[in-house]
């Protein structure tokens, strides 16, 4: 085992499969920031790469790009505790390495389509090999198919690996979620001739893999990563996890109701969807009740300064993004005009951000200690750590910075094209020609050009970071000056 | 059918609602902290977020032009804020062994360790 340097004998074989989910994870991180920089541009200057990358080809690759970095960043993730967890190989180790070729030269392939063919006639070929034109999942059909069977391959791999080895609490929510990811994805391959219904099966696929699927992972990821970074006992992350399951069960999936208002569907979709948002907030009161109560109760220490900075984010950026944002408009009386516009930008720039974004860094800063040897990543870090503070900074300042730009673009939005012009085409171009929905704009732009400043430094540190380090790592289960590593 | 929001509340609106998750978010800290350190201040502290809270689901509910049955799910709401602090409090304090119970981390599988992050 060698120390400071990138070194695969340091990995289990799930890991040496994880660290490659994590580097097209940051390709795409990165392809996602640069393609909703040209978004951003074309909303202040419209005629930018006008009929070369127009705006929904950008906008379409901004969101494709994050949805798949975060997918390839939770495989990792999973791929990256599998074994830990399990007490065993990864089972299928070859064929989860095939899997990842498949998986990312598809999406390869994807993302040139769409930059170089784009669109095609309205026929069933487009729909198969060109795009889906589906909004969010414009990915064609042959691609979904894909996922879904590369979904499948994943779960095969953690599943007989808990299998062979050791069940717990973590690993029996997490393969239950795998089955989850994978089946729901379906909901969004059929089409029917109804937009209502078309509609109500799409918010399936949006709605409950983020809210539900996606969340649990997270919980799953969060309870493993506490107890790395913090020595947080099994015992409790795993109590806190089957409770998070409870109340996601609770209000998260018929919190999918928020999405129903105004697809066309029966109005009793106005009392369910009401009802379960004003209780989905109810998991982030509990949250800051725990954190108060652990804080106060234990004395913990800390392994990995960068990934819990991270982890500390995804508890603010959750609670803000989802929490605070999210309930000043899903009730349907507001919601009508609010829905669609910069407002809904503004809660999924900061709820993607601050839920999902920042636990994926935070594991990635654990792969890379262990990828270096289990290096040395506490206080008193060469340069004083500059490289990960200031990326910490920049990306946390751009994204909240674009959240408020955004808010008051969408609020301008709300009033002047919803409320005042009634959602008229003649209310639109209104909307988007006043001062507050320009200026909102231009500070977005402003704050966007932060935020890449910031992948830029995050990407150098997670290169950088440990390197030549000689000092090991605290093990934060157990109170420990740092030790000089032997050569 | 619902009855939207008059034109000049949707700020106001949009405001209490971010306010009661600040407000909720704010009682259920004084609350815990309260409770952690003894400290009455706090508590009252406490309270008056509570009480804050209850005037922002007020200004939602009137702006928001809620009747009916929007009128119990905002009861519903104020009752389930009040009472979250100190469910979860009593969780905390169920489900948190006391000192040197158990190992921070331990696993239950004796085949565990094959690489934690910091070993």
């Amino acid at each position: 085992m060698s120390i400071g340097t990138f070194d695969s004998s340091n990995l289990d074989a799930g890991q040496k499969v994880a660290v490659k989910y994590f580097s097209v994870a940051i390709v795409l991180f990165v392809a996602q920031i640069l393609f909703g920089l040209l978004a951003g541009i074309q909303f202040i200057a419209p005629d930018f790469l006008y009929n070369v990358l127009d705006f929904n080809v950008n906008r379409m690759v901004h969101i494709n790009a994050m949805i798949v970095w975060m997918l390839f960043g939770f495989i990792g993730s999973v791929y990256w505790l599998v074994e830990d967890e399990s007490g065993v190989p990864l089972v299928g180790a070859k064929l989860a390495n095939l899997n990842f070729w498949i998986f990312t030269t598809a999406v390869v392939v994807v993302v040139l389509v769409y930059l170089f063919v784009q669109v095609g006639p309205g026929t069933q070929s487009s729909i198969w090999l060109i795009n889906e034109g589906r909004e969010y999942i414009e990915a064609p059909r042959w691609a979904d198919i894909g996922i879904v069977v590369c979904m499948l391959i994943f779960f095969y791999n953690v599943a007989a690996t808990f299998m062979k080895g050791k069940w717990s609490g973590i690993s029996g929510v997490l393969v239950l979620d795998l089955v989850a990811l994978a089946g729901l994805y379906l909901a969004g391959m059929f089409f029917t001739a109804n937009i209502s219904m078309d509609q109500y099966w799409w918010w399936w696929v949006i709605h409950l893999w983020v809210e539900a699927t996606w969340e649990v992972l997270v919980g799953c990821i969060m309870a493993w990563g506490l107890m790395k970074t913090l020595g947080a006992r099994r015992k409790i992350v795993t109590t806190w996890l089957y409770i998070e399951v409870a109340l996601m069960f609770g209000s998260g999936i018929l919190g999918l109701g928020h999405h129903y208002f105004w697809i066309g569907t029966p109005e009793y979709w106005f009392t369910i969807g009401g009802f379960f948002s004003a209780l989905e907030p109810i998991p982030l009161v509990a949250m800051v009740v725990h954190a108060v109560y652990d804080s106060g109760v234990h004395r913990f220490r800390n392994g990995n300064h960068p990934a819990l900075a991270w982890l500390i984010a995804h508890a603010f950026g959750n609670f803000f993004g989802a929490g605070v944002w999210g309930f000043m408009h899903t009730l349907p009386q507001i919601n009508l005009y609010t829905h669609g516009t910069q407002w809904t930008a503004s809660h999924g720039h900061l709820a993607f951000f601050g839920a999902y974004a920042t636990i994926i860094i935070a594991v990635m800063y654990l792969a890379v200690q262990k990828w270096r040897g289990g290096v040395w990543m506490s206080g008193d870090m060469p340069g004083n750590g500059w490289k990960w503070k200031w990326s910490f900074a920049l990306l946390n300042i751009g994204v909240v910075g674009m959240t408020v730009a955004l808010l008051i673009a969408g609020y301008e939005q709300s009033f002047i094209e919803r409320a005042l012009e009634g959602s008229t085409w003649a209310g639109y171009f209104a909307g988007q020609t006043q001062p507050w929905f320009i200026q909102g704009m231009e500070w977005r732009m402003l704050f966007g050009w932060v935020t890449a400043a910031g992948i830029v430094l995050l990407v150098w540190d997670l290169a950088t970071i440990g390197r030549g380090e000689t000092r090991t790592a605290i093990n934060p289960a157990v109170s420990g000056e740092p030790a000089t590593a032997a050569a | 059918m619902i009855d939207p929001v008059a034109v000049n509340d949707i700020m106001a609106a949009a405001i209490a609602g971010a306010l009661i998750i600040m407000f909720g978010a704010t009682y259920a800290l004084l609350f815990a902290f309260s409770r952690l350190r003894g400290q009455r201040l706090l508590m009252i502290g406490a309270y008056l977020a509570y009480g804050l809270l209850a005037v922002s689901v007020a200004v939602l509910a009137r702006t928001l032009n809620l009747e009916g049955f929007w009128q119990s799910v905002t009861a519903v709401m104020l009752v389930g804020y009040f009472v979250a602090p100190r469910l979860i409090w009593n969780l905390c304090a169920g489900t948190h062994p006391p000192h040197g119970d158990d190992n921070p981390g331990t696993h239950p599988n004796p085949h565990s360790a094959s690489g934690g992050t910091m070993q």
